[in-house]
């Protein structure tokens, strides 16, 4: 397998963007992307688009078809990869195989996900709509719920408590601030959602255990990157980006059928298969982006692939070892938490931050110093389908 | 209510690994052949959840649902008959009966209900 390399990435800003269709964001997105991977007007030999929801949202279908057409990439290959939240990390890891293989020598993967355009009922149904049809779905559950019986469960099994959570709520949305591409740029007031009596109205229970500001919020966003051979990008003559390792598992469909439902089998899976494509451990990686739709999973992810011990990962969070400056600093983007969760963008998005990381093109407030390992996890329905990858820096 | 849960597990032949929802082959030994089994007796709350931010197709505040074991092991997620998760705890047992769980197109559709006991 020929090694692959990061040439160009680019992301809108992530929020609520009624004035862009979800075409005008993924074409956005990519010219990004291939504008900073300095292709200028050449064209690529295929286009990846993640994507979740355009079928049920925007009753669209053919994305890629069209996202080819729209920047005038033909007659460049085209998909769509639909993995639920993971379909982000689904389409580069496409992406990189067809480099990998020899198939193609560039690749532009975009993610974008259009949510806000229907009203949060609709939209809470349609991330709904990844669980069990028969065991799961008929009986109102969502994925938030989903993460509050897996909450409850954590919290009995390893002893997390909703301080452990806070930390991440505190930590993520700070982040957001230093974000100009978060969704939410707003910290939060301990006193204001925790202590305070008042906090019972401002952060109320959305699905026991977990409260409003445990959820990651509903976005509309896109993120690209371009995928090229290493021989390629050693011509730019400056440091550049490789992926190091990848892994994906999955997982049983239900929540009910896994012997522990607390073991998130589908990541350790997959980190573990990243690390030793890698040839790298976990206190290798400086920093990290996981998928924290809600609080209770940065803390079980952090765990899961290996940088704390089952039941370490909140005391961690709560101690900074995961802040910028820490010892492991993850989701200093503000994660799903902040930057926001549009679904098919997310693990593109990941990818672009992580580059930025390696890049050290971060500003001081967000930027890990000196870091050359990056991680991203993408965790797709309720762990049943996981991606990680492990990004490194390269000298030229 | 009905009188019977309509919720079929299958054991497999091959292993006896017991399904929840139905696989076409077995999760641990691949097998394809299964005896069907029904659920039986009370249930144990393995754990829950009160949802107040519910999906389309709920015109109601908040909903109450859990997964519970069976005494032959089957486990099954099911909205819950009670006011608040106060009332629950991990572990405590419930009753299983088949009532309306939803009601689409105008029509009831049947599901697992579980009350604290």
């Amino acid at each position: 397998m020929r090694d692959v390399a990061i040439l160009g990435v680019g992301m809108l800003p992530f929020g609520r963007r009624d004035e862009d269709s979800l075409m005008d964001m993924l074409a956005a997105a990519s010219l990004k992307a291939l504008d900073d991977a300095g292709l200028g007007n050449e064209s690529v030999d295929a286009v990846y688009v993640a994507n979740m929801g355009g079928g049920m949202l925007q009753h669209q279908a053919s994305i890629a078809s069209s996202l080819v057409d729209r920047l005038s990439l033909l007659p460049a290959a085209a998909e769509t990869i639909e993995n639920g939240p993971a379909s982000g990390a689904s389409a580069v890891k496409n992406g990189v195989l067809a480099i990998a293989s020899g198939y193609y020598d560039t690749v532009l993967v975009a993610g974008g996900e259009k949510m806000r355009e229907v009203t949060g009922w609709r939209a809470t149904d349609f991330v709904a709509t990844m669980t069990h049809p028969q065991a799961e779905y008929p009986y109102g559950i969502t994925l938030p719920g989903m993460a509050g019986m897996f909450t409850r469960l954590y919290m009995e099994k390893y002893g997390v408590t909703r301080e452990h959570l806070l930390a991440i709520s505190l930590k993520n949305q700070e982040m957001g601030t230093r974000n100009p591409y978060a969704h939410v740029e707003m910290a939060l007031d301990r006193e204001g959602i925790f202590d305070s009596p008042h906090a019972v109205v401002n952060n109320p229970v959305s699905a026991d255990p977990l409260h409003l500001y445990d959820l990651c919020p509903v976005s509309d966003g896109s993120a690209a990157l371009v995928l090229c051979t290493v021989e390629a990008a050693k011509k730019r003559g400056k440091p550049y980006v490789v992926i190091a390792g990848f892994g994906q598992a999955t997982d049983t469909h239900t929540l009910a059928e896994r012997d522990d439902p607390t073991d998130l089998k589908a990541v350790s899976l997959a980190a573990q298969k990243a690390f030793a494509m890698a040839k790298l451990k976990p206190s290798d990686v400086h920093v990290a982006e996981l998928h924290d739709a809600f609080t209770i999973l940065e803390i079980a992810e952090s765990e899961h692939v290996g940088f704390f011990k089952k039941g370490e990962g909140g005391k961690a969070a709560v101690a900074g070892k995961t802040r910028l400056g820490g010892q492991i600093p993850i989701n200093l983007s503000g994660g799903l938490k902040a930057r926001g969760h549009p679904v098919g963008a997310t693990g593109v998005a990941q990818m672009v931050d992580i580059v930025w990381q390696l890049r050290h093109e971060l500003p001081e407030n967000r930027q890990v110093k000196n870091a050359q390992v990056g991680l991203t996890v993408n965790f797709g329905g309720f762990g049943n389908n996981v991606l990680c990858f492990i990004l490194r820096r390269v000298e030229p | 209510m009905k009188d019977e849960i309509a919720l079929t597990a299958y054991k497999c032949k091959k292993c006896g690994k017991l399904h929840y929802p139905f696989h076409d082959r077995c999760l641990e030994c691949r097998g394809r052949e299964f005896e069907k089994v029904k659920p039986q007796g009370n249930a144990k709350l393995l754990t829950y959840t009160a949802i107040f931010n519910l999906p389309w197709g709920f015109d109601q505040r908040f909903l109450i649902i859990g997964v519970a074991e069976f005494q032959n092991q089957v486990k099954a997620m099911g909205q819950i008959k009670a006011e608040s998760v106060d009332q629950l705890k991990v572990g405590m047992n419930v009753k299983p009966s088949w009532e309306p769980i939803r009601v689409q197109n105008g029509e009831n559709v049947y599901g697992l209900k579980l009350e604290p006991m």
